[in-house]
């Protein structure tokens, strides 16, 4: 079986974010940008229907600018990820999912997948658009999202299952499919010291950004644009209680919800 | 060319590092100091991801990494816990005389079941009635036709209680001295080797520390590492590939130190405003930063020196001993920053200084690394 997943480079978690110079986007100046979240999940499930169907090759797929996408992708490889490939983004390229979609359904035309998996949602943007729109650029049928995928062989052996309020839902389907990552059930694995090493030297398949943008065009004059990037307000009004005894502190913080927080009538 | 900056391979080892140091040290650092814990399910996990034995090379399944990227990895654990940090790189002390003193036989048959699965070696050299003056240990050999029968004590050996092979130091010939000396590899299961009960230590509590005794262990000739003239040879030459990874030891734990202080100083109010805004306390957080900073630098510059194939023992002697002194004044600092509570085993600062003292005494004495650095000093002017 060959198996792509799609992961995208969002800042480290620890990044201290600014808005660029424009005020346009995030300043790229110091970020580190890693494979997170959802797509760590998706790696994993990727890896571990790897291991329990000898055969199954897993190729990571990124889009953005080449150094962050490569980044991205060395990770992917580091973790045990077959091949990798890396989808330049254009100069001035739509920031939007759909074009993103696009990119992306673009690379697995170049190397078809008979299964298809990403993170529910980004780690940074959290949209959870890019991968129903990658479904529906290449025909294939999007299964929403799952906790746990399992791969049988036979016609209809997909088996998944996902968290629904209270319980656990099941099902069974045929390939292809795409198939995106809830939170991870599969404490992903961390990458071992030689296959980081290995990794390194490894080779990333990189479609250039002339052929992306010509991916992109179908939908580039329509689609929407980004018009600033700014940090939220600072948050304000922590309050110290100042306070004797228990019994003042919860009289204290009582009259505050009330009559400053508005919290209860 | 003089060039600080890391490259990409060197940035993800050491992010992957600071990872399992986040993720899997640090959480346990405090409860495995307070109980004296040796918590081997971190280092079979540090095992598991390559973290040990960083100095074997490839070839014999090791992740065959030089000084440098050693130095990044160990300044990462230690950031979290030391003493931790002291029983996962033992194994590099403790394999490196067969790395030095081995033939190609002896590395594959020794060190494969180290790249195989977890396993810890201890190096064997300081003994109850001396640790410095190693050229005068007491510990006997005798050869006694294919075998040698081993007899003595030593002490304070990291991971004795846990390890399944020895790398000893043991005299054919008090007399001889030095010239006397022969290295060994001796596997745990050797009638004759009794490991001792584990020591309750000031700091490093994650760490196993403990007698290993010899009592006419019979150590096959097979085991012997180079000539039998060439032990002292290799222990000192084992030491100076282990030395500058102590100062990036020490480094971490400054490191560690400056990162508590200054954020305790951001939160804390005296006198209506945090105490980060007082100068008193930004002078120590400067100055702690250039201790930290002049003993990373120094230990960088170790650690390049010796990888670049030249000796290093001047450059490494500098890195280990000013790092632990610094790591000694960052720690004792940054107790003062937080003051009372700073005291107190509650908090992470403490355990740095009493974390950050080994440093001081262990792989060569300070006050030995100062005499090598004079000796090298003064005959430069020779
Ligand atoms: C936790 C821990 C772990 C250790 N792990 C290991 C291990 O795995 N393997 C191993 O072999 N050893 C290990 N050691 C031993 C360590 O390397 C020795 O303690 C150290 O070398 C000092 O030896 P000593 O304790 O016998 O002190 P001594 O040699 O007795 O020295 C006492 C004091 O005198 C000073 N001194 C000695 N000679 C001179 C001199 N010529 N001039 C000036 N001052 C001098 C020393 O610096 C020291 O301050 C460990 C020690 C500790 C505490």
């Amino acid at each position: 079986m060959e198996i792509a997943v799609l992961v995208k480079p969002v800042p480290d978690a620890e990044t201290r974010l600014r808005p660029d110079a424009k005020g346009l986007a995030l300043d790229p100046e110091g970020v580190k940008w890693v494979l997170a979240g959802y797509d760590e999940s998706a790696v994993e499930q990727a890896l571990l229907l790897k291991e329990a169907a000898p055969g199954t090759t897993v190729r990571a797929i990124s889009y953005g600018p080449v150094a962050r996408a490569e980044e991205v992708l060395r990770s992917a490889l580091a973790l045990g990820c077959d091949a990798a490939t890396s989808l330049e983004a254009p100069p001035e390229a739509p920031t939007d999912a759909v074009s993103v979609a696009r990119a992306l359904a673009l690379a697995l035309t170049k190397h078809p997948a008979s299964l298809v998996l990403c993170g529910k949602q980004a780690g940074d943007d959290e949209g959870g658009i890019v991968g129903p729109a990658v479904a529906e650029l290449l025909g294939l049928p999007d299964l929403g999202v799952a906790t746990n995928v399992r791969w049988d062989g036979g016609p209809g052996g997909l088996t998944m299952e996902r968290s629904v309020e209270g319980g656990l839902e099941q099902g069974r389907t045929a390939l292809p499919a795409l198939v995106a990552l809830q939170q991870a059930w599969n404490d992903p694995r961390t990458a071992k010291l030689p296959n980081i090493l290995k990794s390194r030297k490894a080779p990333i398949e990189r479609i250039p950004a002339a052929e992306v943008a010509a991916a992109m065009a179908p939908s580039a004059a329509t689609a929407p644009r980004r018009l600033g990037f700014r940090l939220p307000p600072p948050r304000t009004g922590a309050k110290m209680i100042e306070y004797k005894t228990p019994e003042e502190a919860a009289e204290k913080l009582v009259r505050i919800l009330r009559e400053e927080a508005k919290v209860f009538p | 060319m003089v060039d600080f900056s890391l490259t990409e391979e060197q940035t993800s080892l050491r992010d992957m590092a600071r990872k399992f140091a986040k993720g899997e040290m640090a959480p346990h650092a405090a409860e495995c100091d307070r109980a004296g814990r040796f918590p081997e399910e971190i280092y079979r996990k540090a095992w598991e991801l390559g973290l040990m034995n960083l100095n074997v090379p490839t070839e014999f399944g090791g992740s065959g990494l030089g000084l440098f990227e050693q130095c990044l990895i160990v300044e990462e654990l230690s950031r979290a816990c030391a003493g931790m940090t002291t029983s996962i790189i033992a194994n590099c002390l403790a394999l490196e005389p067969i790395l030095l003193g081995g033939t190609d036989e002896q590395k594959h048959r020794l060190l494969d079941p180290f790249c195989a699965s977890y396993h810890l070696a201890s190096f064997c050299l300081t003994e109850p009635s001396g640790g410095s003056d190693a050229g005068s240990l007491k510990t006997r050999a005798r050869r006694d036709g294919d075998h040698y029968v081993l007899d003595g004590e030593k002490c304070f050996i990291t991971n004795g209680p846990f390890a399944s092979l020895y790398t000893v130091f043991a005299t054919l010939d008090p007399s001889l001295r030095h010239k006397g000396i022969v290295a060994f590899a001796v596997p745990r299961e050797t009638h004759g080797v009794v490991p001792g009960k584990e020591e309750e230590k000031m700091g490093h509590r994650a760490s196993a520390t403990s007698t290993v005794r010899f009592e006419g262990a019979r150590v096959p000739v097979a085991n012997r590492l180079g000539a039998e003239t060439e032990g002292f040879s290799i222990a000192m030459r084992t030491l100076d590939q282990t030395r500058t990874p102590i100062g990036a030891l020490a480094t971490g734990i400054a490191q560690a130190a400056l990162d508590h202080a200054a954020d305790y100083s951001k939160r804390r109010q005296t006198f209506g405003k945090p105490i980060s805004e007082h100068q008193a306390i930004q002078i120590k957080l400067a100055d702690m930063a250039q201790a930290l900073h002049a003993a990373r630098l120094l230990t960088w510059q170790a650690a390049w020196t010796i990888d670049h194939g030249q000796p290093g023992s001047l450059e490494s002697a500098m890195a280990k001993c000013f790092a632990s002194d610094a790591a000694m004044r960052v720690a004792d600092e940054a107790i003062q920053v937080f003051g009372g509570y700073g005291y107190m085993k509650d908090y992470p600062v403490e355990k740095l200084l009493r974390d950050a003292k080994l440093a001081q005494i262990y792989e060569g004495s300070n006050e030995i690394q100062r005499i090598v650095i004079a000796r090298e000093l003064l005959a430069r002017y020779a």
